[in-house]
C-alpha cells in the first residue's frame, strides 16, 4: 500500500486503499479468535454466525450487545461478549452512529461472505472455489471488455495457484509421511477437469493477446509442474499400497470399520476377482522311479571327518619347529612330539604337569604344553605315559596358570 | 457370438478358475467338459469297498494344459515349482499307490482300483527301506495327505482305502512306459491280512509301546 516513492499518490488514491484495507479487515474479522490472532476452532466459526443471524434479522434498527447477546444465549456468553469485542475491533460490527454512549451497533457483510467460503472450503477442501475460480477467470478473460492487463493478472493468479499445489504436492511426495500424503489426497482429486479448465484459459488468454506469450509460458510450465507433481504423490502412494497388497489408498481405520460393519457377502465379495493358485506338484515319473531306487538305503550318509593324508595316528601333534612356533606346515611327524617330550621331561624320567604348565610363559603357552603332552600319550609308537589323579585341588601354588588342578605325572616308559 | 456362446465361455472360463483354484473338480456325469479339460468317469461307486459318496453318476474335470505349458518346462528352465514337503518320501508313497490300486499296467491308469491302506503301507515300507515304526507311520500318512490334497490320490481316511486320483490321467505314454517299469520293480503286496491297515484314529506318532509289529 505504501509504495508511493514513482507516483505521489493522490487523495482519492489514498482513500480507495483505505476502503480495500477495511474490507480486507472486516473479512479476516471472523478468522481472528482474539485481536492478532487466528482462529482455532470451528466452533467459534458457530458463535460469529450467529452474531450475524442476529443482525441479519434485527432490521433497520441495528442491534445493542445485549440483544445480541440474547439472541445467542444458545453459546456461553463470554465467549460471545469476546466474539463481539473481536468483531468490533476488526471493524465487522460499527455503532450505527458514531457518537459515544451509541448503543446500536449495525454489521457488515464482508465478513459473512467470508464465513460463507470458509464453510465450503472446510466442507469440500477449496476445490470446488478453485474450480470456481477457473469459470470466472475464463468468463473474465473471455468478455469483450477484457484488456491485456485482465488477462495478465488471470494467467499470473492461476500460475500462482498451479504453482503453490504443486509445491505442497511434491514436497510431501519426496519427503513428508505418507499418512499425511494420504491426508492430503483431495489436492490429486479431480486434476484432469483442473488441468483441462486452466488450459481453457491459457488458450483464450494466448489467443485474444499474443504478446502475453511470457505469462502463459509461466503458466503452461506451472501446470506441467502440477501434473508432475500428481504423478509423483501418486507414485508415492501407490508404491506405498504395494506393499500392503493395495489396500493402502485409503488409511487402516478405513479398513477396519469395513471389516466390522460388512456382512459376510459383502466382505467374500472382496475376493471375488482372486484366483487362488491350487498348489499341485507334478510327479515326473523319472523322479519317482529315482526316489523308489533311492528308497532301499538310509538317507543319511555318513561321511568321515577329514583325515591325515599320512598314516599317522591320532591328532596333529602340535611340535614346535626350531623357532618355537606351532608346526603346523610340515608333516605332524613322530619326531616333533618325541623332540617336544624330551624337551617337557629333559633328564628326569618323569614329571608333574602341573609344574611343566607353569613352566610356561603364558596360558597359551601352558596349552602348549598340554597338547604335546598329549600327543605324546596318544602316539603308540612313543614311549611317552600320562597319568592322572583322582583329586583337583583348587589354586594350588598360587600364582601359576592353571589355578584348578588335577594332578598328574608325565613319564618316559623305560623298557 | 451367440447368447449360448457367451454364457459357454463363461462357464468354461469359470470352471478353469475353480479347477485353478481347488485342483480336479467331480461334476456331475451330465456336465460337458469345458474346452482344455479332460472328463473322468468316476468309477468309485463301481468298486467294493470303495469310497461311500462317490456314485457311479458323477465325474472328473481334470484340467490338461499343453505340454510346452505344463510343470515339466518348469523343470526344463530350472525354475522351482510348487513347492512339495518330503518329495522323495511323496513320490514313493505315490508309486506304492500306484503299485496296489493299478492292478493291470496294460490297461489304463484310471480309474484303477481300491485298495487297503495296509498293503499300500507294506509296500511304502518295502520302497522306503528300514525305518523306525512310528516314524514309517507318520512319513506314510503324511505322504498321503499330501497326495489327497493335490489329487494324485484319494484317501479314504475312515474306511483305510487308497484309490488313484484324477491327476494320474494326466501322465503322458511315455510316462506311463517308464511307470509300467517302475510297477514292475516293485515287488507286489502280499495279499494277506496280515498286514496291519492304517486303522481310523490310530495315533500317527505312536509311542513306542503302541502298535506291537514283528520286527522287520
Amino acid at each position: 500500500m505504501a509504495d508511493g516513492q514513482t507516483v505521489q499518490p493522490g487523495l482519492d488514491d489514498l482513500a480507495g486503499e483505505a476502503a480495500v484495507l477495511r474490507i480486507y479487515r472486516q473479512a479476516f474479522a471472523v478468522l481472528a479468535r482474539e485481536a492478532e490472532k487466528m482462529i482455532l476452532t470451528p466452533q467459534l466459526l458457530d458463535v460469529d454466525e450467529a452474531i450475524f443471524r442476529a443482525f441479519a434479522a434485527s432490521g433497520s434498527d441495528g442491534l445493542t450487545e445485549e440483544q445480541v447477546r440474547n439472541a445467542c444465549r444458545r453459546f456461553p456468553e463470554a465467549t460471545v461478549g469476546r466474539r463481539f469485542e473481536v468483531l468490533r475491533a476488526y471493524g465487522a460490527i460499527t455503532k450505527v452512529f458514531e457518537r459515544p454512549n451509541e448503543r446500536y451497533y449495525r454489521a457488515a457483510f464482508a465478513p459473512y461472505i467470508m464465513l460463507l467460503f470458509l464453510r465450503r472450503i472446510a466442507e469440500r477442501g477449496g476445490q470446488s472455489e478453485l474450480h470456481e475460480l477457473l469459470s470466472m477467470e475464463h468468463r473474465n478473460v473471455s468478455a469483450p471488455a477484457a484488456t491485456a492487463a485482465d488477462g495478465q493478472a488471470a494467467a499470473a493468479r492461476l500460475t500462482q495457484v498451479f504453482r503453490l499445489i504443486a509445491n505442497e504436492l511434491s514436497i510431501m511426495s519426496l519427503g513428508g509421511e505418507v499418512a499425511q500424503l494420504r491426508e492430503n489426497a483431495q489436492l490429486l482429486w479431480g486434476n484432469e477437469a483442473l488441468i483441462t479448465r486452466a488450459e481453457e484459459v491459457h488458450t483464450v488468454v494466448l489467443q485474444r493477446w499474443p504478446a502475453l506469450d511470457r505469462e502463459c509460458q509461466w503458466l503452461r510450465s506451472g501446470l506441467a509442474a502440477y501434473r508432475d507433481a500428481i504423478d509423483a504423490a501418486a507414485a508415492r502412494l501407490i508404491e506405498r499400497a504395494g506393499t500392503t497388497r493395495a489396500l493402502g489408498l485409503l488409511p487402516a481405520e478405513e479398513w477396519r470399520t469395513f471389516a466390522r460393519t460388512a456382512s459376510t457377502e459383502r466382505l467374500g465379495a472382496v475376493l471375488d476377482s482372486f484366483v487362488f493358485d491350487a498348489p499341485a506338484p507334478w510327479f515326473d515319473p523319472q523322479a519317482m522311479t529315482e526316489a523308489v531306487e533311492s528308497g532301499g538305503q538310509p538317507d543319511t550318509t555318513r561321511i568321515p571327518p577329514p583325515r591325515p593324508a599320512t598314516d599317522g595316528p591320532g591328532p596333529d601333534t602340535g611340535g614346535l619347529n626350531s623357532t618355537g612356533g606351532l608346526n603346523n606346515t610340515g608333516p605332524p611327524d613322530q619326531d616333533g612330539a618325541r623332540i617336544a617330550a624330551e624337551d617337557l621331561l629333559g633328564p628326569s624320567r618323569s614329571a608333574e604337569v602341573a609344574d611343566l604348565m607353569r613352566a610356561a610363559p603364558d596360558w597359551a603357552g601352558a596349552r602348549r604344553v598340554l597338547a604335546q603332552m598329549t600327543a605324546a600319550h596318544h602316539d603308540p609308537a612313543l614311549p611317552y605315559i600320562l597319568t592322572w589323579d583322582e583329586a583337583l585341588d583348587a589354586a594350588g601354588g598360587g600364582a601359576g596358570a592353571p589355578a584348578w588342578v588335577t594332578h598328574g605325572q608325565f613319564r618316559r616308559i623305560t623298557p | 457370438m451367440t447368447a449360448r456362446d457367451t454364457a459357454l465361455a463363461r462357464d468354461t472360463a469359470l470352471t478353469w478358475a475353480r479347477a485353478r483354484s481347488a485342483g480336479p473338480l467331480r461334476v456331475p456325469a451330465g456336465t460337458p467338459a469345458p474346452a482344455g479339460m479332460i472328463k473322468l468317469p468316476d468309477a468309485g461307486g463301481a468298486e467294493p469297498g470303495g469310497p461311500g459318496p462317490a456314485s457311479p453318476a458323477s465325474a472328473w474335470l481334470v484340467p490338461r494344459v499343453p505340454e510346452t505349458a505344463d510343470a515339466r518346462v518348469l523343470a526344463e528352465m530350472g525354475l522351482p515349482g510348487p513347492l512339495l514337503e518330503q518329495p522323495n518320501d511323496t513320490a514313493r508313497m505315490l508309486a506304492a499307490v500306484l503299485r496296489c490300486c493299478w492292478e493291470d499296467p496294460l490297461a489304463p491308469v484310471w480309474p484303477g482300483v481300491s485298495a487297503g491302506s495296509g498293503p499300500v503301507l507294506a509296500v511304502f515300507r518295502e520302497v522306503t527301506g528300514p525305518r523306525d515304526d512310528a516314524a514309517h507311520r507318520r512319513a506314510a500318512v503324511a505322504a498321503l495327505r499330501r497326495l489327497d490334497q493335490a489329487g494324485w490320490a484319494r484317501w479314504d481316511e475312515p474306511a483305510g482305502t487308497v484309490r488313484l486320483g484324477p491327476r494320474v490321467a494326466l501322465w503322458s505314454s511315455g510316462d506311463l512306459a517308464t511307470l509300467r517299469q517302475l510297477w514292475r520293480s516293485i515287488q507286489a503286496p502280499e495279499r494277506t491280512s496280515a498286514i496291519p491297515a492304517l486303522q481310523p484314529g490310530a495315533p500317527e506318532a505312536a509311542g513306542p509301546a503302541s502298535p506291537p509289529e514283528p520286527a522287520r
